[in-house]
């Protein structure tokens, strides 16, 4: 276990060793919520009541799912800049690599995510240990879950990285749209809302706005999201240990 | 270390072909081929990081499969391209190597510095992996696995592009390691190289074991391979040329004036007997030379092939 935090420390060490990413990511999320969400809260106007804290719960669901890309696609850089072949020759089980992996996605996550949260919870007047506690498990469960299913599919980057990216892109515009990311799944019209809860962001994002207050009747049930999160998190990760063992190899020598 | 029908192909290509292979503990074994013959697959299998198609390999008895962690406790591999981080410093490398390796935090802060001193990249410590030469990279990749003296320790094409002073010293550095009691494995195309280092040399070939041996034993194995030149202080006669073919062991014996050109497999059999019979016909010495086959003479003889044609 010492390695595996040791390793996974390592690449943390890389991660807060660049902290221009960091303050882009809140930079932008500050932008977005400023301009695009103040003006769309106003268009939404009464349909749904407080739709900018409802906006800003899922900007923060789009930020984990893309901080989850990132281990992903960090995933795949390893392999490609040649460092993956190294790890994998470390004292290491494949499982225990991928959890240092995972203990890097959880810590990026929280990096880009907390602070937002922090700062919306504040602002909106919300600010609660607890409850900005059990949304931070929230957005990390779900964050576990994309991690998982980014780590899956990364092995497709060892077969060809084109395709790895349109996946990777089709994947994300697919999960985001058909989800209660920005709208919820009470005023959706049906020939949308039996797709929207395909996705695990429509578990992740009604679970964590259940957790900080939000109406439930606009929302999915609390136990059935949690229950979801918690089920995709723990197969996902399951798979992706499994490809790690069985499936990738470091690299190709003739 | 040993592999029984180890067996690797990538869609239709056969990397390696049912090799049997075996290294013997505190042995440098030296995997010499051509490019594409094999080595490194042979060698990333050993590490663990491919997997075979069929058949096995064990390191220690331990099975690289089945049991890959165990295996990467006891190894340590030097790859062909210099794995590094590229904003990290080579002394941060080191020491995150050494620490993933167990070795003690007392001791490692010395260890790392004086292998760094050894391989010359002292003077480069706070320069970023990025910032290295390319002869700097891939002595910092061979510092790993000094830093972790591993009870197997495995080397890519350890000199590859790095000049000769540097090439001496990583080559002393790797006996080095074997003196203090690993079993080390050295690939290479570089014949200077696997002649400095072997205890033993297995030669690979499209994916084949073509043979084994100690270097003097493959040398050996060339019939004729060993040219001797002698020059006699006065012109080689008829009767020395019949006498010599007489003792056997020339394929072929060359007279020109005062000199004799003969290609012989053992030189150090032939040599003393020529001398006698020379002695013994009146006809003085002035010199004797002995040129033993190099490496890729050896090559060709076991392939068919120059191992430099094959690059």
């Amino acid at each position: 276990m010492n390695r595996v935090l040791n390793l996974a420390a390592f690449n943390i060490r890389v991660l807060l060793g660049d902290p221009t990413w960091f303050i882009l990511s809140w930079a932008l999320f500050a932008l977005q919520l400023a301009i695009y969400g103040s003006l769309i809260s106003r268009l939404v106007g009464s349909n749904l009541p407080n739709y900018f804290f409802f906006y800003s719960i899922g900007l923060m669901i789009i930020v984990v799912f893309e901080s989850a890309e990132d281990v992903g696609r960090h995933f795949v850089e390893h392999a490609h800049e040649g460092e993956l072949p190294y790890f994998l020759s470390l004292p290491v089980s494949r499982s225990g690599f991928l959890v240092a992996q995972a203990i890097y996605g959880v810590v990026n996550t929280l990096v880009k995510v907390a602070p937002p949260l922090l700062a919306v919870l504040f602002i909106w007047g919300n600010l609660t240990v607890s409850g900005a506690l059990f949304a931070l498990a929230a957005l990390f469960l779900l964050g576990l879950g994309i991690t998982g299913t980014m780590v899956s599919l990364s092995f497709i980057a060892f077969k060809a990285v084109d395709i790895y990216m349109a996946v990777l892109a089709g994947l994300s515009a697919l999960l985001i749209r058909f989800s209660t990311v920005f709208y919820p799944l009470a005023i959706m019209p049906n020939y949308y809302s039996p797709v929207s809860v395909l996705s695990p962001l429509t578990y992740g994002a009604d679970l964590t706005r259940w957790v900080l207050g939000f109406d439930p009747k606009y929302l999915l049930n609390p136990v059935l999201a949690a229950v979801v999160v918690t089920a995709i998190a723990v197969s996902t990760l399951s798979l992706s240990a499994r490809i790690v063992d069985k499936i990738i190899e470091g690299v190709k020598a003739a | 270390m040993e592999t029984l029908s180890l067996s690797k192909r990538y869609g239709k290509t056969d990397a390696l072909r049912e090799l049997n292979f075996t290294v013997d503990e505190g042995e440098i074994m030296v995997i010499l081929g051509p490019n594409g013959s094999g080595k490194t697959t042979l060698l990333m299998i050993l590490c663990t990081i491919l997997k075979p198609t069929s058949g096995t390999a064990k390191v220690m008895g331990i099975d690289v499969v089945e049991e890959g962690t165990k295996v990467r406790e006891v190894m340590g591999i030097a790859f062909q391209e210099a794995r590094g981080f590229w904003r990290h410093k080579p002394s941060s490398i080191l020491r995150f190597h050494a620490s993933m390796f167990d070795i003690d935090s007392m001791k490692r802060q010395d260890l790392i510095e004086q292998t760094m001193k050894d391989l010359e990249l002292w003077e480069s410590r706070d320069k970023k992996f990025m910032h290295l030469s390319g002869g700097q990279a891939k002595r910092l990749e061979t510092a790993k696995v000094l830093v972790q003296r591993p009870k197997l320790a495995i080397f890519d094409e350890p000199t590859s592009q790095v000049d000769l002073r540097g090439k001496r010293k990583i080559w002393d550095k790797i006996r080095e390691l074997r003196d203090q009691g690993s079993t080390v494995i050295v690939a290479t195309n570089e014949v200077r190289e696997a002649e400095y280092l072997a205890d033993r040399v297995t030669i690979l070939h499209q994916g084949h074991l073509v043979v084994r041996d100690s270097i003097p034993k493959l040398k050996d194995a060339i019939a004729g391979g060993d040219v001797v030149e002698v020059g006699f202080e006065g012109p080689v006669t008829d009767n020395l040329v019949a006498e010599l073919k007489g003792l056997g062991g020339a394929l072929a014996l060359s007279p020109e004036g005062n000199e004799l050109r003969a290609k012989v497999s053992r030189a150090e059999d032939w040599v003393p007997k020529m001398t006698s019979a020379s002695y013994n016909l009146g006809a003085k010495i002035s010199s004797i030379k002995i040129t033993e086959p190099s490496l890729d003479d050896v090559f060709i003889h076991f392939t068919g092939k120059a191992l430099i044609d094959q690059q």
